[in-house]
């Protein structure tokens, strides 16, 4: 089926070179459609040294539907939820705004971009994303601390 | 063709089917750009308040954060629940007419005159993609219906030959690929299915009803428009109320947004319209007029292959037009001129003033009441946007020379399709004016011989025909050149 000869070589190409801060592994050599990735915290951001695993998860309508990505680790971010689930869906996630034509290589891109300027005004997280808005110090350091104790190995 | 042509005005109040579908997971808020359901629940709210009912009254104050945050998420997720596949089979337009029985009389007069001039229709589902699906369909459907090898080859290198187009405007092969697969794949069905005298267009429909291939398809045909587009961009940025590059990302490159009037003559100018095939559409709305307004988004040309659009607002679906050239061409003439020792015919029989397409009724001509007419009736009213008329009138056999028996060149041949409109009745020759308006054959006035009136016989389907073959004396036709070529 077409779906997985695309994601075969966009797997391949990711591996091959992956964006900046990013390492991307099947979470399971059998299935295609899982993925592990690996993503730095961005420097300026309260997530340096911080190391974030991801859940990407492609639908088997792909490309027609989104991938799907969960934070794995537990994050303090205005667009990430605050659950078990850690999801994001916003911008180019959303299943009316993604385009077929998009590359993995891009929702990763935009992912990774998140992190060093979150998007208050699209926040899933109210609260933290009032905080970012009014408090960005207090913000800055809760988010420090969350890395601290979830994303960085001691 | 330019743009300025598309009549702009073609909206009616009604909106039948919904044009957006918001299926992204729940989250809130919305995404600014997307705020379609916010606009219109704006709307909605506006109108409340002027309601005169109070409890109409509408207030987002009174909604708590909880509530708000719990009707967002339900309309992110609502997703229309469009039933039926995504390409039906041919149907009988009549129902078009059925569904707008108590409508407003525009639509009723516009749509029984569509079920006349249009007596068949395909139905898209109504899932974002309708337009684009309708086209892409017609496309392919035309392609098997002129059962031409070669052009489907052609058409297949044209349309791989424009990934040019994808690679010129950064889009990367690898991923495009699958879906340029898909098409050429249905290319290669068609192929197959000519090759093998296949001409029902049903693995067609099996196609585009399967998700993965018509979603490819579709993507396939949304990349090239948006690429010819961005590579075009100053014969449609003009109507467009944003940036195209933008307009591109947000209404073409998407997976379910329904094609709009510039994405469609985009759709046309950069992919359809080198096959040659006229693109036309009829739009049903509550305009004046009695039927459809058509509009052709091709320029004027002669074309072996139309894919005809029925657009209602937010909605299309394919049309097909009735074929009366070849129902009303006249082929009793035709039999008769080919026939040189026809019997039981003699040169009165065919002195009829005889309206082709009522021939095709059996019985009618035995109808005393019809000789009483005062002119040939056309059987449907004339298609006003028809660039040649079908033949109406039989041409009466005046013009030749003097008939010897058999009948074989009595009429002159019947003029090219392509030309002008019905001869005026002006040609038919001059009527007494007393007796009956049509000349009948004197047998016709023996009492004995009225069981078999001949007027049966010139019927190239009727068993009375010794021509046809269960006929009991069946003599199958001679083709003499010499007798009808002279």
């Amino acid at each position: 089926m077409g779906s997985q000869k695309r994601i075969a070589k966009e797997l391949a190409e990711l591996v091959e070179s992956p964006p900046q801060g990013i390492v991307v592994r099947l979470a399971d050599e059998s299935n295609l459609y899982a993925w592990n990735v690996y993503m730095d915290g961005p420097a300026d951001s309260p997530y340096y040294q911080g190391k974030f695993l991801l859940n990407l998860s492609l639908p088997i309508e792909y490309p027609f539907k989104p991938p799907t990505v969960n934070f794995k680790t537990k994050i303090y971010h205005p667009n990430v939820t605050n659950d078990d689930k850690g999801s994001m869906c916003l911008g180019m996630l959303r299943a009316d705004e993604w385009k077929p034509s998009s590359r993995i290589h891009a929702v990763l891109e935009f992912a990774r971009q998140l992190l060093a300027e979150p998007m208050p005004d699209d926040a899933i997280e109210g609260r933290i994303a009032e905080q970012y808005k009014n408090d960005r110090k207090r913000y800055d350091e809760v988010a420090k601390e969350w890395t601290r104790k979830y994303a960085i190995e001691s | 063709m330019s743009l300025s042509d598309i009549p702009w005005n073609h909206f009616g109040p009604i909106n039948h089917l919904p044009t957006r579908h918001h299926s992204a997971s729940g989250l809130y808020p919305q995404h600014p750009h997307s705020s379609a359901f916010l606009d219109h629940g704006f709307t909605q709210l506006s109108s409340a308040f002027y309601h005169p009912n109070p409890h109409f009254f509408f207030n987002m104050n009174t909604l708590s954060t909880d509530e708000m945050e719990t009707f967002q998420k339900l309309s992110n997720e609502f997703q229309a629940n469009v039933q039926g596949p995504a390409v039906s089979a041919r149907q009988s337009s009549g129902a078009i007419a059925v569904e707008y029985a108590n409508a407003d009389p525009a639509f009723v007069t516009k749509t029984n005159a569509l079920a006349v001039t249009h007596p068949l229709s395909r139905t898209m589902k109504g899932d974002g993609n309708c337009g684009w699906r309708a086209v892409a369909f017609g496309y392919f459907e035309n392609l098997l219906n002129l059962q031409n090898m070669l052009q489907v080859h052609r058409e297949l290198v044209r349309i791989k030959s424009l990934n040019v187009l994808l690679d010129q405007t950064g889009q990367q092969e690898h991923l495009y690929e699958i879906f340029v697969d898909a098409t050429e794949g249905v290319f290669n069905q068609i192929s197959e299915a000519i090759q093998n005298g296949i001409q029902d267009e049903g693995f067609l429909v099996n196609a585009f009803n399967d998700e993965y291939n018509s979603n490819a398809i579709i993507t396939h045909f949304r990349l090239l428009t948006s690429a010819w587009m961005k590579l075009n961009p100053h014969r449609y940025q003009a109507f467009l109320s944003l940036p195209l590059d933008q307009y591109c990302a947000t209404r073409i490159d998407t997976v379910r947004t329904e094609i709009d009037e510039v994405g469609l003559q985009a759709l046309v100018d950069g992919v359809i319209e080198a096959s040659g095939f006229a693109v036309e559409i009829m739009y049903l709305d509550r305009s004046e007029g009695e039927v459809v307004t058509p509009h052709l988004l091709t320029p004027t040309r002669p074309t072996a292959a139309t894919i005809c659009l029925l657009y209602r607002p937010g909605h299309y679906d394919l049309l097909y037009p009735a074929e009366p050239t070849v129902n009303m061409e006249p082929v009793v003439n035709y039999q008769y001129a080919m026939t040189s020792n026809y019997s039981p015919w003699d040169q009165g029989a065919l002195a009829f003033d005889v309206n082709t397409s009522l021939m095709s009724i059996p019985n009618l001509m035995m109808d005393p009441s019809f000789g009483m007419a005062p002119s040939p009736m056309p059987a449907a009213p004339p298609s006003p946007y028809r660039v040649s008329p079908p033949l109406e009138v039989y041409q009466s056999p005046m013009h030749a020379s003097p008939p010897p028996p058999p009948v074989s060149l009595a009429s002159p041949p019947p003029p090219p399709r392509m030309s002008a409109p019905p001869p005026p009745m002006s040609s038919l020759p001059p009527r007494s004016s007393d007796g009956p308006q049509i000349r009948l054959n004197p047998l016709v006035m023996k009492p004995n011989l009225s069981h078999s009136l001949p007027v049966t016989t010139p019927f190239k389907n009727s068993p009375y025909n010794q021509a046809h073959f269960q006929n009991q004396d069946f003599e199958p036709i001679h083709w003499e050149p010499s007798d009808s070529r002279r």
